[in-house]
């Protein structure tokens, strides 16, 4: 009784215990080496290199293994004090400048447990190497434990799938939004984790349905994963291809057209942040010149799926694009589209680009 | 063959049976029961026609009647007497009976007996009145909190009625010379001893929101890292407290401090009478030690603020926020943004306009989750400034961070030259402050609210 208490207690988050002793140089030395928000690296590590300290496994052994986390089944015993003593050496890796990393070794924890406090879902060493791999070369904290937690879901994520953003999630909002949604057909292009499809399906009513289309076989096969967590295999049809193509059967039927479609600049690239121009796929961020190829690729094969009064929505790199578009669309096909317009995001940049078929 | 009757558990059951089975009992015996003069006690008298509390208590005027036994003792008398307490295993019925009529007594006080008498009389006139429904909100809230009263002092009259009933029982038993009767009395009556000590404590959680789950907030006083560490350490107590008690814990908000410690926290506690526990913990704390932040290792002071906010169940009257009064603030990279940031952060803040109320969380893993905990913490903080609005109840453990005067000091604990945690309401001290840092702090909890309550005016 004593004991599991102190198991279940070990496994709590610690982030507020107090340090008994605080050793200032220890952390002054994490402060300076431990990546924060921008970092002065510029060359992405080699995730061949066995990581020193994580005796048990190499990085690329600990992540070629495709389930998330929170899926695997807790089969690794673990005695209360060795996890904590984990705890403690991982704390010692991150300064308390860096709360996002107290709050990401606290969820890591969460995600590792099994229900029962003995058991994780992982082996330890496979969790220590993990963890410093996360702190040491910024692998995304979402591929480290294979998920996101976007709206009021838990999406599963893995390399070679980009993370759905927050921003996204207002997507959903507008989508249910249009009237008579519910009941229409829908294209989601370039579904990637599929979380925007499943997400749209899930407010769904029996007649409505989602067209969730990907060129990559890795984001088909997580879209897939998703829709079936989340039991939507009746409503979300995944098809493998490049924006309409996969749709040539649906043309003029679709109530709705959504995407998310790679809108950096093949400039910007080299500048995005650690976490995201390492390790994100390349096929999911790049835009081409100025970011607009797809976009545009898009605004074009649109008026042919969309039936009349169907609406669109996509979203863009900030108000430059989204200003841009509506400008076009809005001279160019004129006759095709109405009520175009930019919608902010919780950040008042013009985030997305709607409008209707007329 | 009494004996044989009498082998259901609870003495109110055997006796009823004996008054519902009269000839299963010669004419003495009843006699004896209901004693000599057949001035029967309320309850005697109502028994054999159905379910005596209800009857008891459905018009105020009956709880004026104090339950008695055969031969007219009843709690106060009992007290009176002046006869010794012995320890639970001596065998001596006078010192059980003294003892839990003692309870009783205490219980009654930290009830606010007289007072929840009086309010009670006055909420049963109001629901008589015929147009009392035409509010429903009004005679709901009402009719909610005469059942409340009425419940407790139900609970402690049939306590009474008990004890009464055992005696009762006992003299029974020594005139039919039914030993197995009398020691099992014995055993019932030592019983009620334990009973009434458990009785005892629940009494100090009777205010009106202690049943209620709460949060927790700690702020670091002036001071820097020291008193950033300070504050974290209290929260961990706090943690480590709630867990000990079986509450489940979770952080809400947490402003990490530079380089260690904590600006300031919120964590949640899960379960039941937490906030009537933790409400005894609002003030100010107070540190001595020999600071580690200190090179030159001088004694330091530091200072921490609690508050405790109760979140009041659906039963309450709960403030009724609008949509159209809230600003919904959501944590912004201040980047592009969108596919070029990777950010686990999803900090949301809700700003409740007209009061100027705001509540954070950035600790769940999604926008979603942060507004929804966000929410339940604006909501408890504007429930709480109604009650106080409501109640005109400005007592101390209403106050909101904000409110909190650091010259409001209610413990000391001293880690350097010699080691005490004092608390300065009640003077109660202990040696080891190891022990209370880790979360022991029972003794201090109810030291407070037995000498806040118990050495309240004698309004009982
Ligand atoms: C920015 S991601 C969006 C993923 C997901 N919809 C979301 O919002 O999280 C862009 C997606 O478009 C896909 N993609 C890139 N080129 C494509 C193409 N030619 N046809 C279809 N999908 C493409 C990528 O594989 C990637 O999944």
């Amino acid at each position: 009784m004593l004991a599991s208490a102190a198991a279940a207690a070990a496994l709590l988050p610690r982030r507020l215990n107090p340090n008994p002793n605080p050793k200032p140089y220890l952390l002054k030395r994490l402060a300076s080496s431990t990546t924060t928000s921008s970092s002065a690296r510029t060359t992405p590590p080699n995730p061949q290199i066995p990581i020193s300290g994580a005796a048990a496994a190499t990085a690329a052994e600990v992540e070629s293994n495709p389930t998330p986390l929170f899926l695997r089944p807790a089969e690794h015993p673990i005695p209360a004090t060795s996890l904590a003593a984990f705890r403690r050496r991982a704390e010692s890796l991150i300064p308390p400048t860096a709360p996002h990393l107290h709050r990401h070794l606290r969820w890591l924890l969460a995600d590792a447990a099994g229900e029962d406090p003995a058991l994780l879902r992982l082996p330890l060493g496979d969790l220590e190497a993990l963890w410093i791999r996360h702190v040491r070369d910024r692998r995304p904290f979402q591929y480290v434990v294979g998920n996101e937690h976007w709206r009021d879901m838990v999406v599963a994520v893995r390399e070679g799938v980009l993370i759905p953003r927050p921003e996204t999630e207002a997507v959903v909002e507008m989508v249910g939004n249009v009237e008579g949604f519910e009941g229409g057909w829908w294209a989601d292009l370039g579904t990637g984790s599929g979380a925007i499809a499943v997400a749209v399906a899930r407010m769904m009513g029996p007649k409505g349905r989602v067209f969730a289309t990907d060129v990559s076989e890795v984001a088909i096969e997580v879209a897939r994963l998703n829709v079936q967590r989340y039991g939507m295999q009746d409503k979300v049809e995944i098809r493998h291809g490049s924006w309409f193509e996969p749709l040539e059967d649906l043309k003029g039927k679709l109530m709705g057209v959504i995407s998310n479609p790679p809108y950096i600049p093949t400039e910007d690239l080299p500048g995005l942040q650690p976490e995201v121009g390492w390790h994100e796929p390349k096929l999911a961020l790049d835009g081409g010149k100025d970011g607009l190829e797809h976009l545009l690729h898009l605004c074009e094969g649109l008026s042919s799926v969309l039936k009349p009064g169907g609406f669109f929505v996509f979203e863009t790199n900030g108000n430059k694009q989204s200003e841009f578009l509506v400008d076009f669309i809005s001279t160019k096909w004129d006759s095709s589209f109405c009520d175009v317009g930019a919608v902010l995001d919780f950040a008042d940049i013009k985030r997305f680009v709607t409008g209707y078929r007329r | 063959m009494a004996s044989r009757l009498l082998t259901r558990s609870t003495t109110a059951a055997r006796l009823l049976s004996h008054l519902r089975f009269p000839r299963a009992l010669n004419p003495s015996q009843l006699d004896s029961l209901l004693g000599p003069s057949r001035g029967l006690p309320a309850a005697a008298e109502r028994c054999p026609f159905g379910d005596p509390p209800n009857r008891w208590f459905s018009s105020p005027t009956a709880v004026a009647e104090a339950p008695m036994t055969a031969d007219g003792l009843t709690v106060d008398s009992i007290a009176g007497k002046g006869w010794t307490i012995l320890p639970e295993d001596d065998s001596d019925w006078r010192s059980h009976a003294a003892a839990v009529a003692q309870s009783v007594k205490l219980i009654k006080k930290r009830l606010k007996w007289g007072w929840i008498l009086e309010r009670s009389k006055q909420l049963s006139v109001v629901l008589e009145r015929p147009d009392l429904w035409d509010d429903p909100v009004f005679a709901g809230k009402v009719s909610r909190e005469h059942g409340e009263l009425i419940g407790k002092i139900k609970s402690v009259n049939l306590f009474e009625q008990e004890l009464m009933e055992h005696i009762d029982m006992l003299r029974l038993a020594r005139e039919e010379d039914d030993n197995e009767l009398e020691k099992e009395t014995m055993r019932a009556l030592a019983e009620m001893r334990r009973s009434a000590k458990e009785k005892e404590l629940n009494a100090l959680l009777s205010g009106d929101n202690d049943s209620c789950s709460c949060f927790i907030e700690v702020q670091a006083g002036a001071g820097g890292t020291e008193s950033m560490d300070w504050a974290a350490m209290i929260m961990n107590m706090y943690r480590s407290w709630a867990q000990r008690r079986g509450y489940t814990v979770t952080i809400v908000e947490e402003m990490p401090g530079e380089i260690a410690g904590i600006k300031r926290a919120t964590i949640k506690v899960d379960g039941e009478y937490a906030f009537g526990y933790a409400k005894a913990e609002v003030g100010v704390h107070r540190l001595v030690r020999i600071s580690p932040f200190d090179s030159g290792k001088r004694r330091h002071t530091s200072f921490a603020a609690v508050a405790v906010v109760p979140i009041l169940g659906d039963g309450s009257t709960r403030y009724q926020i609008k949509d159209s009064d809230l600003r919904i603030e959501r944590f912004r990279s201040g980047g592009p943004g969108g596919q070029h940031a990777n950010c686990t952060e999803s900090a949301v803040r809700i700003v409740h306009i007209p009061t100027g109320i705001t509540a954070t969380c950035q600790n769940e893993r999604s926008q979603h989750m942060n507004k929804s905990s966000a929410m339940a913490v604006l909501q408890s903080r504007l429930d709480q400034l109604e009650i106080a609005r409501q109640a005109q109840m400005n007592a101390d453990h209403t106050q909101s961070l904000s409110e909190i005067s650091w010259g409001n000091q209610i413990r000391s604990y001293v880690l350097h030259p010699y080691r005490m945690v004092k608390d300065l309401r009640t003077n109660y001290e202990v040696s080891d402050p190891d022990s209370v840092l880790n979360g022991d702090l029972d003794d201090f909890i109810l030291n407070f609210l037995s000498t806040s309550l118990d050495e309240a005016d004698g309004s009982a």
